[in-house]
């Protein structure tokens, strides 16, 4: 079947694998995205990023498996999906004589739902400079014009490869503002890419990461964070701590009557009745994003 | 009127949990009183500069603790709870603070008379 023109999901994959001569990016990928939300790959440089987001938008084929943005095969993406779908690419590709306004005007040209409201609100925000020619702009300025030729069609399917990585910070903030009032409107699909973890803890509300090209991570973000605490537990009597056992402590560090525990909340007890059982005190914080994806990508190295 | 939250996106908490433990403080403190509006979904989002999806969660899941609910039409409103229900939310914010405090000093190894002249005297401080 070459199409699912009535699948509610805006992307969906397979077993999906890419391979660059020996260079595996990915390896046996499945996935699926749901309409609307804000979706923040992560993952270390080379993990499959931006190959992945390259074969959503169709602009690799992968080695094998299968993928359908938009309920279309993506070797089969045509005008009506193209027009549906936004990819803002981490180093753009202009025609470099334009001025930017001229290109805007060409890109607004295949685009029949362009809005120029849009564009005139995201000139004004980002500050861009429309009279100068695209061969003469910063990496910063290529990167804002990169973000309003991906988004002013407004798309369904809006791809983001990196796309704040040379902003400045009020324009990375103004970005995300953006990219959440556009969410609230259209019912859009964002997928953000990004090694900045600060960024898409903001907006992001499930959490993709990769790693050697596999998903090792695919979660809410509020229940990724909900699931892993750090517990600071502290001997009543004055003894030493001996090593915990519990298979919910993914880690622990014990320097005499005090130890700092990782603990997997599934399976862990409550903190009173653990705090009762080894007659200790038990403080407990919640871990955040940065910290978690620590934790997972070492878990991943002690399995490897 | 939207009430003044501020959300902390790096510190473990998610934002939603945040929103609801700021909102029912408010109204446990009488900052929101019986009645009062709670911006839209759409409004507090965009203040907060959070996902929509949070602040829906947050406000679903503080209707569904009986902490709002629903007027006719969409406003979400503080709802009126038993005097019960008042006392025990209120009681809940402070058993938590005072959790850490008497953890706190039993790692000190402050005594319990200590402790508790302490808390009394912050209760009624001694008029200079």
């Amino acid at each position: 079947m070459n199409s699912h023109p009535d699948s509610p999901l805006v992307f969906q994959a397979t077993n999906l694998a890419k391979h660059y001569d020996a260079h595996v990016a990915l390896a046996g990928v499945t996935l699926s995205l749901g309409h609307g939300g804000i979706v923040g790959l992560i993952g270390r440089n080379g993990a499959g990023k931006s190959t992945l987001l390259n074969v959503m938008a169709g602009l690799t084929l992968p080695t094998s498996g299968e993928c359908y943005t938009l309920g279309t095969r993506t070797d089969l993406l045509d005008s009506p999906e193209l027009t549906r779908l936004g990819f803002v690419m981490q180093e753009p590709r202009f025609v470099e004589w334009m001025t930017v306004e001229l290109h805007l005007e060409f890109t607004a040209s295949f685009y029949p739902s362009w809005d120029r409201d849009l564009q005139g609100r995201l000139v004004a925000m980002l500050d861009v400079p429309v009279k100068r020619r695209l061969g003469e702009l910063s990496t910063g300025d290529r990167q804002k014009v990169a973000i309003l030729l991906g988004m002013c069609h407004r798309p369904a399917l809006l791809l983001l490869d990196e796309p704040m990585s040379s902003l400045d910070p009020i324009a990375r903030s103004r970005m995300l503002e953006l990219l959440l009032e556009l969410m609230g409107d259209d019912e859009c699909t964002v997928v953000i890419s990004s090694h900045l973890l600060n960024d898409i803890e903001k907006v992001a509300n499930r959490i993709i990461a990769l790693d050697a090209g596999r998903v090792v991570l695919d979660e809410g973000y509020d229940e990724l964070l909900e699931s892993y605490a750090e517990w600071v537990v502290t001997a009543k009597d004055g003894q030493s701590l001996s090593p915990f056992t519990e298979p919910c402590i993914l880690r622990q560090q014990t320097s005499g009557r005090i130890a700092r525990l990782t603990v997997c909340l599934a399976d862990a007890p409550e903190v009173e009745s653990f705090a009762t059982a080894h007659n200790v005190l038990v403080q407990t914080r919640p871990l955040n994003l940065e910290e978690i994806y620590a934790l997972l990508l070492r878990g991943q190295e002690v399995v490897a | 009127m939207p009430p003044l939250l501020v959300i902390n996106s790096h510190n473990g908490v998610p934002a939603y949990r945040q929103i609801m433990d700021q909102i029912k403080l408010q109204i446990d403190s009488g900052v929101l009183m019986v009645g009062d509006e709670m911006a839209s979904t759409r409004a507090l989002a965009a203040e907060l500069q959070l996902n929509p999806m949070t602040v829906s969660k947050a406000y679903a899941l503080l209707e569904r603790d009986g902490v709002l609910e629903r007027r006719r039409g969409q406003t979400l409103v503080v709802r009126q709870r038993s005097t019960h229900e008042v006392d025990e939310s209120r009681l809940t914010h402070l058993r938590q603070r005072l959790r850490e405090a008497a953890d706190m000093a039993s790692q000190l190894g402050v005594s319990r008379t200590e402790a508790m002249r302490l808390f009394r005297e912050m209760l009624n401080p001694p008029k200079s």
